[in-house]
């Protein structure tokens, strides 16, 4: 996406947000006047080393911690608002299923809390298993399933609610290298077709670059945007490109920004 | 099919030998005592299996009537300081407040030895049913209180994260969060607190009841040596009640949360 479209229609919009923890002796900025716009539709990566603020970053953004500093919007709304109003999905470090219910049932949690039918909850349900491939396993058990599987079904939950904003924390951190190229690709089709807002935190430069339109890179102490990489690569995203000089260029290009600090 | 029975034939079968080998060598040892080193009272403390067997056949209609009691009255007791344990478990879970005001006293109960409270519950409400009931309910409390909490709170930090980014009611997040998860530590507390009960139930009746296994096995005990195999049968219908409380219980968890990892066939994993 261009910076012409990116300025477009602010999906997430942070100024100056910071955050400080108290601690034993001097208190700790874990987030120092990070200002930062999203567009609607667009798939942006937070980039950094631990202890970069990052996490903390998109907890803010969901409204699960407030920043002592610093406004945000969503959706031209406070966090708050946006969560009440189920305006995003969430995707964690762990899958997070519950081990009590089956696969399905997992997925249908976030419409039963919102009272919708139960024939209505179970066909959404299904889709939603189709768009991750997981039609065969809907009657299993969470921990019948494979790491990168379960991963799938905290997708499919996440997107059942049909949320404007994907909130994904290093959702595929825990997997091997294999599952996770794999996984990054079905991301980028489920994201196709949904269309939704992503915003996806990651360690991971390549997989940054691989998802991502925009590539935000973080520095720590204190945790601070040092750098906003326009990923120019095509989409479609094919696997080829991961062996492209481009692509390569760009990995580059990140990694020198983190030289600099 | 026939090579799977057999094999698990083959699984019991050591199982059967370590019985037989153990009561043969019981029986050995009580002949011994009896018969080549001629020890005073040998039966009262090895007695012939065979004899508290055949004792079994003969008044096998008195012990479990009594028995029936002493179980009947044990589980009611057990239901209600379940009910009573849980129901503080959550309020302790709701509320730190609540928590500091109330476990110090949990503890505390829990070091008022039993042998001198069952006296004291049976001088103030006079009726032996009722005192077997409360000091049944009294020992179940506690351990199913403090694992019952344990369980509530072991629900993962980001499962809570997640019921908050649904922006869950209080209540909503106990009946689909908190209280599933809470199952394994509740029933780990209830099967600490069954065979207890049980146990419970049997010591109040020693102190003075019309109706129990415990009022047999303590008359048994008066009656000396003549009645030696009555006795151990009253003790081992004690023991089997207790074993029966903790199956039942067992059986109720893999009814009620089959999903624990312990339940899960090993082929199931990946």
């Amino acid at each position: 996406m261009t910076e012409s479209t990116a300025a477009l229609v602010p999906e997430i919009e942070l100024e100056q947000i910071s955050m400080q923890y108290p601690a034993a002796f001097s208190d700790v900025l874990a987030l120092q006047d990070v200002s930062l716009s999203i567009a609607k539709g667009e798939f942006v990566s937070l980039l950094g080393p631990s202890g970069c603020g990052k996490t903390t970053l998109l907890r803010i953004m969901a409204d699960l911690i407030q920043p002592t500093g610093g406004r945000i919007e969503v959706a031209g709304k406070s966090a708050k608002e946006a969560r009440l109003a189920q305006r995003y999905g969430i995707v964690f470090q762990n899958p997070v299923l519950y081990d009590w219910r089956k696969v399905k049932q997992n997925i249908t949690l976030p419409l039963e809390l919102k009272g919708v039918k139960k024939s209505e909850r179970e066909a959404r349900a299904m889709e939603l298993l189709e768009l991750v491939g997981l039609q065969k396993f809907a009657d299993q058990y969470p921990w019948q399933l494979s790491g990168g599987m379960q991963q799938r079904v905290a997708i499919a939950r996440a997107l059942a609610m049909e949320p404007e904003i994907l909130l994904m924390d290093e959702p595929f951190s825990a997997l091997d290298e294999f599952s996770r190229e794999r996984l990054n690709e079905e991301l980028l089709s489920i994201w196709s077709k949904v269309g939704n807002t992503i915003v996806f935190v990651t360690h991971n430069i390549s997989e940054a670059v691989f998802l991502s339109d925009r590539v935000f890179v973080l520095s720590p102490h204190p945790g601070r945007l040092s750098a906003v990489a326009e990923i120019s690569l095509p989409r479609p995203r094919t696997k080829e490109m991961r062996n492209s000089e481009a692509f390569f260029r760009l990995i580059a290009q990140i990694r020198d920004s983190f030289e600099g600090v | 099919m026939n090579e799977l029975s057999g094999l698990s034939r083959l699984r019991f079968l050591p199982a059967f030998l370590w019985a037989v080998a153990l009561i043969a060598l019981w029986e050995i040892a009580s002949w011994l005592l009896l018969e080549v080193l001629q020890v005073p009272m040998a039966q009262s403390k090895l007695p012939y299996i065979h004899e508290i067997v055949s004792t079994f056949g003969q008044y096998g209609n008195t012990l479990a009537n009594e028995g029936w009691v002493t179980l009947t009255n044990a589980a009611l007791g057990f239901a209600l300081g379940a009910a009573a344990g849980a129901s503080l478990a959550v309020l302790m879970s709701a509320s730190k407040w609540m928590e500091r005001l109330a476990f110090p006293y949990a503890v505390a109960s829990q070091m008022v030895p039993i042998l001198g409270l069952a006296p004291i519950v049976y001088g103030i409400v006079r009726d032996e049913q009722a005192a077997r009931i409360i000091i049944a309910a009294y020992i179940t409390f506690f351990p199913v209180s403090l694992n019952m909490l344990r369980g509530l709170r072991s629900a993962h930090p980001y499962a809570l994260e997640l019921m908050h980014s649904y922006a869950a009611k209080p209540w909503t997040i106990y009946w689909k969060l908190r209280f599933p998860a809470s199952l394994p530590g509740l029933f780990s507390g209830l099967k600490i607190a069954a065979p207890l009960a049980v146990t419970g139930a049997i010591l109040v009746e020693l102190m003075g009841a019309q109706h129990g296994i415990g009022v047999i096995m303590l008359r048994n005990l008066y009656y000396g040596p003549s009645h030696t195999y009555m006795f151990w049968s009253t003790v081992i219908v004690g023991a089997l009640l207790g074993v029966l409380s903790y199956l039942i219980i067992g059986w109720i968890e893999r009814l009620a949360a089959p999903w624990q990892p312990e339940f899960r066939s090993k082929g199931g994993g990946r």
